[in-house]
């Protein structure tokens, strides 16, 4: 067995025995190689079903504020994007860290099954084991290894945090990553197409939308007791089918997650029409780390939110006299 | 739908002439809930406002519509109409169709559709609009002075002298401040000790005033009228009830060690002290940290020779917590650590002073009893060089970038000093600039050059090596670029003011902000400059950023009136429009707590109930008392929790969509 | 130009009337717009204006409301950075609409059609001018459905 799941299925074992919590949140493998699903323990017994592979893409840290509600202490086991959250959620107030154990997952990347797929990989495929950039295909027929990253989520290429930034016990080494980070290419892209096609691919994009709402869903800073776009008496809900309707819950739910976005991609990944959501997090994570110094959110939550602080000598665009701060 | 009412106002031809008023009052009397519309020349006179008063009353109008000039007019005496008539006055909403519309619009037809839009913009939000009431808040009439110097007592006399009860908390032994500590004032070279003394008394006899000397703020909680402030007042280990002040204990303490903070530690004082002879109150304190008794457990001289019996070894600190309507800050400053400064050997030689301590070395009660002599040696000094800017308009990371404003005229005044006594000793300056504004400053700083010819060279001093018992200052002359060497006596550094090195700690526990060199910060540089963001708390004096004496009584007076102004109201009525939260919708996030610039939210503990399972739940609460009605808030609330009474975002998207129409 | 494209142009321009919504906080730029009023400076009756108690008040919910119901600019205008009367506020606006800017520029949306402005109570000049500029750069970009909500018919 996977060093790290054995050392995982250890640590939920001893800290559920001595009591330090009452449940543990991690994953479990379901039916498919490719199908590895949150859970929450609570028996000894169900230790042994916990498991770390390279699909534990779902990030357990915003099932905290539901389980947390229930007076418990737990255990949750976090990969390096998820901390960010983690610590996200502790800055909005939405969880009490006192109650709450980290076991941190350092993360080489998770694989993306639609890539598998791509590369005709799946068929009768029973299992993917992943150590480090070594990928190993396990059929009926035999074993194929491939080295490399060609099968991670196209957010995890982008990944800048693989090693969690806050826990209580790691559960294995740190992974280090040598590549050169580029700086957002992807929105520079955009930034870089004139207006009237920008208008255009994003109109494109926000029109594909079905307003499932499971990019709002999944994201762990979306945790909002009632959705502004779920309360009719907000005057800002409307499921009507048109482009402004679209446009708008876009260019809000992008905004409500500046300066809080973790960049952890998930808004995308589940979205079923494939809209680029995360380019849109991604641009205004840009901007504020031009305008106002980097902010690695959730490294350090003592550190005042973008949008919850302000320096007198902030950039102006809308001045043309004064135009100070950090460019 | 409420019944509305509009009213259009000609202006006479101001409105009239540009807007086709009967235009007007046929589109009004078709939008939805209009059940009353009337056009009248002057709506602002008796006659219009008797039109609305009746209209409201014969119509039962539940909204009303004043279409005219601009709300910062006349929106006031039309909700004193609407009140008149028995509405609540936020119920009536101005339509700006004047200054917004046909004052800046020459086309006839343009302007009257435009001001029929603003008209449907103000029928949609007053539809909306809510009945708000402005609450009263009960106002504690007693006042709080933080700080003991002269600031603090003028304020606290100010106050006390109008009737109010004043607790002056003072954190040393005994209230003063630096005034007390120097020698004469500027510009009229009368004894400080002289004018301060007399006030000091005053404060300690005075009715109303109360003192809480060798005590600090331990926490301040509540609001404008209603603070709630816990004070810790240290163990002073001699009862101020029983002792009589005699002073035995003080001269027989074996304890010598101790430097004399009064004395800027010029000399040294006993483990059992009184600050200096005419302290307020005049009992004396002991210093545990070098009290045989407290660190041997053996001596006790002074409780052995108590006529009355007040020495208290066994004192332990005492927290009082007490009510307040209004406080004033009055904390004072200090002057910089010169130990960055180590080209000017203050650290290293006896004969280079501050300007403090120099106060004392002249001051006729300080330790050489005004005899002016240099420490090193007890000799009379007979070149003395002062060096003005010492860290002040010094924008290296050393010093500060101000100026501390006060020290060219001390400077002159200490030069003069000299002068005057000793006329021998050659006394030279260097400055940068010499600043003089003030009531006959710049005559007085004249007079130091003209007729006791001090030298003032323009110029800073790179360096000052001692030599023998000479201490040889190299500086330049930047008039004529000659680089000087003067072999001193005596070297006077005039070094930076600056703010009270707790004064961030201070405004943490009052919630009120400093600046980048931790002064307070006013609520208006121009126009409310005693006032600090939250409402009822003052600023009187150098806390706020360097000042002389003239200026800081001045701040002190107005910071009392403002004082005055405030308790002798029984009552506060608060704005109305302030910010409101939807419990059910907050999440507890607390950003709109973040950007409050009035501390007005504060975090609120609800206990809820899910499926059984009782868990404890935060949510944003608004004191309506501290909310000046911004609404910044609102926008930081993402479920939009939080929202605005009379600019709620209903009323505004409403506007949106009538202006859109 | 020649007589036909000048016609061309009068035409379009009757047929294009934009609508400017203005939001103003109440202490600064309210009043500067009252004060281009008793100095009676023209600029066109497309702005509209809705006062705000400050700039920090306006949520990027009523810009794309506004655009949604048919506005072709939207501008919010407040006090000078420091002057805010509360203080902080418009330091926030500040911050908060330069990411949203940013933002709708980025999903094609021209910087013209959405600007902020600060205006003090005495630059009724300056509230004339910057209106009077804003409608000629609208003008010049034209008609645009962009954002718009097609099923809101706006009453011209």
């Amino acid at each position: 067995m996977d060093k790290t799941t054995v050392r995982m299925q250890q640590i939920a074992l001893q800290t559920l025995a001595n009591g330090e919590v009452d449940v543990i949140l991690g994953w479990k493998k379901g039916d498919e190689w490719y199908d590895s699903y949150p859970v929450v323990i609570n028996d000894i017994n169900e230790t042994a079903e916990l498991i770390w592979d390279a699909f534990c893409v779902n990030n357990l840290s915003k099932y905290l504020i539901t389980e947390l509600k229930k007076n418990l202490r737990i255990g949750v086991f976090l990969k390096g994007c998820d901390s960010l959250a983690f610590n996200q959620l502790v800055i909005d107030n939405r969880i009490d860290s006192e109650r709450v154990v980290i076991f941190g997952l350092p993360c080489p990347g998770m694989i993306d099954p639609q890539k598998v797929k791509h590369a005709g990989l799946n068929k009768g495929l029973l299992k993917v084991e992943r150590t480090g950039d070594k990928i190993v295909f396990i059929t009926k027929e035999g074993v194929k290894e491939y080295i490399g990253r060609s099968f991670d989520y196209d957010k995890c290429l982008n990944c800048r945090c693989p090693n969690p930034v806050v826990s209580k016990y790691m559960l294995s080494d740190a992974v280090t990553r040598t590549d050169e980070e580029q700086y957002f290419p992807d929105v520079t892209e955009i930034e870089k197409m004139p207006l009237e096609a920008r208008y255009d691919y994003w109109t494109k994009q926000f029109s594909k939308c079905i307003k499932c709402y499971a990019c709002r869903n999944i994201c762990p800073l979306c945790s909002c007791e009632t959705c502004v776009f779920d309360n009719i008496a907000a005057g800002v809900s409307s499921k009507a089918d048109a482009d402004c309707e679209q446009q708008f819950f876009h260019i809000i739910r992008a905004y409500h997650v500046a300066g809080r976005c973790v960049d952890c991609g998930e808004c995308s990944r589940v979205c079923p029409v494939g809209i680029p959501l995360e380019k849109l997090n991604r641009k205004i994570i840009k901007d504020i780390n031009q305008l106002y110094g980097d902010y690695t959110a959730d490294t350090d939550i003592a550190k005042s939110p973008p949008l919850g602080t302000y320096k007198v000598d902030d950039f102006d665009p809308f001045d043309g006299s004064k135009q100070g701060g950090k460019k | 739908m409420p019944r509305i009412g509009a009213f259009v106002c000609w202006c006479g031809t101001n409105i009239a002439g540009t807007v086709d008023i009967e235009q007007v009052v046929q589109a009004v009397s078709e939008m939805s809930g209009i059940v009353y519309v009337k056009d009248y020349q002057y709506m602002c006179s008796e006659v219009g406002q008797n039109l609305v008063k009746t209209a409201i009353k014969e119509w039962q109008l539940e909204r009303v519509i004043i279409a005219s000039c601009s709300p910062r007019m006349h929106e006031n005496t039309f909700r004193k109409a609407a009140k008149a008539a028995g509405l609540n006055p936020y119920l009536v909403e101005v339509a700006n169709i004047r200054e917004h519309c046909s004052w800046v619009h020459k086309n006839k037809e343009e302007a009257t559709k435009k001001a029929i839009a603003l008209i449907r913009a103000a029928v949609a939000k007053a539809s909306l609009n809510t009945e708000l009431i402005a609450k009263e808040i009960d106002v504690e009439n007693r006042a709080l002075v933080i700080g003991g110097g002269i600031a603090g007592i003028q304020t606290a006399l100010d106050i006390a002298e109008a009737g109010y009860q004043v607790d002056v908390i003072e954190k040393s032994p005994s209230i003063g401040g630096k005034m007390a500590q120097i020698d004469k004032t500027f510009p009229t070279l009368d004894c400080s000790a002289c004018i301060l003394t007399p006030k000091m008394v005053d404060v300690a006899s005075h009715p109303n005033i109360n003192l809480y000397t060798y005590s600090e703020i331990e926490s301040v909680n509540g609001f404008v009228g209603n603070f709630e402030v816990t004070i810790k007042q240290k163990a002073r280990s001699v009862n101020l009830e029983k002792c009589t002040g005699c002073g035995i204990c003080t001269e027989k303490c074996p304890s010598r060690k101790s430097k004399s903070e009064f004395d800027e530690g010029l000399r040294t004082r006993g483990a059992i002290y009184t600050p200096f002879p005419q302290a307020v109150p005049n009992v004396p304190v002991i210093d545990r940290e070098h009290c045989l008794k407290f660190n041997t457990g053996k001596c006790g001289i002074c409780e052995k020779l108590c006529p009355a019996g007040a020495i208290e070894f066994g004192q332990e600190d005492v927290l009082v917590t007490k009510k307040y309507g209004a406080v004033v800050v009055a904390t004072g400053f200090d002057i910089i650590d010169l130990d960055k400064f180590g080209e000017y050997q203050y650290q290293n030689h006896p004969d280079v002073l501050t300007s403090l301590e120099f106060e004392r070395l002249t001051n006729a009660a300080g330790p050489t009893a005004g005899k002016f002599i240099r420490p090193s040696n007890n000799k009379r000094p007979e070149k003395v060089v002062f060096i003005q800017c010492v860290g002040s308009r010094d924008v290296s990371s050393r010093g500060k970038s101000y100026c501390s404003k006060i020290c060219c005229m001390y400077t002159a005044k200490q030069a003069m000093l000299i002068k005057d006594k000793y006329p021998d000793i050659e006394v030279y300056v260097f400055y940068i600039d010499v600043r003089t504004p003030g009531k006959n400053f710049d005559e007085f700083q004249r007079r130091a050059v003209e007729e006791y010819g001090v030298n003032y060279i323009k110029g800073m001093v790179g360096k000052i090596f001692p030599a023998g018992d000479k201490l040889i200052v190299h500086g330049v002359d930047s008039f004529t670029g000659d680089t000087l060497k003067i072999e001193a006596d005596m070297v006077v550094l005039a070094a930076a003011a600056q703010a009270k090195p707790d004064a961030e700690v201070l405004g943490r526990k009052l919630a009120i902000s400093t600046d980048t060199n931790n002064f307070f910060t006013e609520a208006h540089p121009k126009l409310r400059p005693v006032e600090t963001h939250s409402a009822g708390i003052y600023l009187a004096g150098a806390c706020q950023g360097p000042k002389d004496i003239p200026e800081t009584v001045a701040q002190a007076g107005a910071a009392a009136a403002k004082v005055i102004g405030l308790l002798s109201k029984r009552k506060l009525v608060s704005n109305p429009c302030v910010s409101v939260v939807n419990e059910d919708l907050c999440n507890g996030c607390l950003s709109c707590l973040k950007i409050c610039p009035y501390d007005a939210i504060a975090a609120k503990e609800l206990a809820t109930n899910n499926h059984g399972i009782t868990s404890k739940r935060i949510v944003a609460k608004v004191n309506e008392a501290l909310c000046q009605g911004c609404g910044g808030c609102t926008v930081a609330c993402r479920p939009g929790a939080i929202d605005l009474k009379g600019f709620t975002n209903k009323q505004i998207t409403a506007e949106v969509d009538a202006l859109c129409h | 130009m020649s007589l036909k494209l000048e016609e061309k142009a009068i035409s379009s321009k009757q047929q294009f009337e934009p609508l400017i919504v203005a939001f103003c906080c109440n202490w600064c730029s309210y009043a500067g717009a009252d004060l281009a009023g008793t100095s009676r400076l023209n600029y066109p009756a497309n702005i509209k204006i809705i006062k705000v108690p400050c700039s920090c008040r306006v949520s990027p919910n009523f810009v794309l409301r506004a655009f949604q119901r048919g506005a072709d600019g939207v501008i919010i205008a407040g006090c000078h950075p420091g002057d805010c009367h509360y203080s902080t506020g418009n330091y926030f606006t500040r911050r908060r609409f330069t990411l949203f800017a940013n933002l709708l520029e980025y999903v094609g949306i021209e910087r013209e059609k959405f600007k902020i402005e600060w205006i003090s109570a005495a630059e009724g000049n300056k509230f004339a001018t910057v209106m009077n500029e804003m409608l000629d750069s609208i003008n010049k970009l034209g008609p645009s459905r962009k954002l718009r909500d097609g099923r809101w018919i706006r009453q011209q």
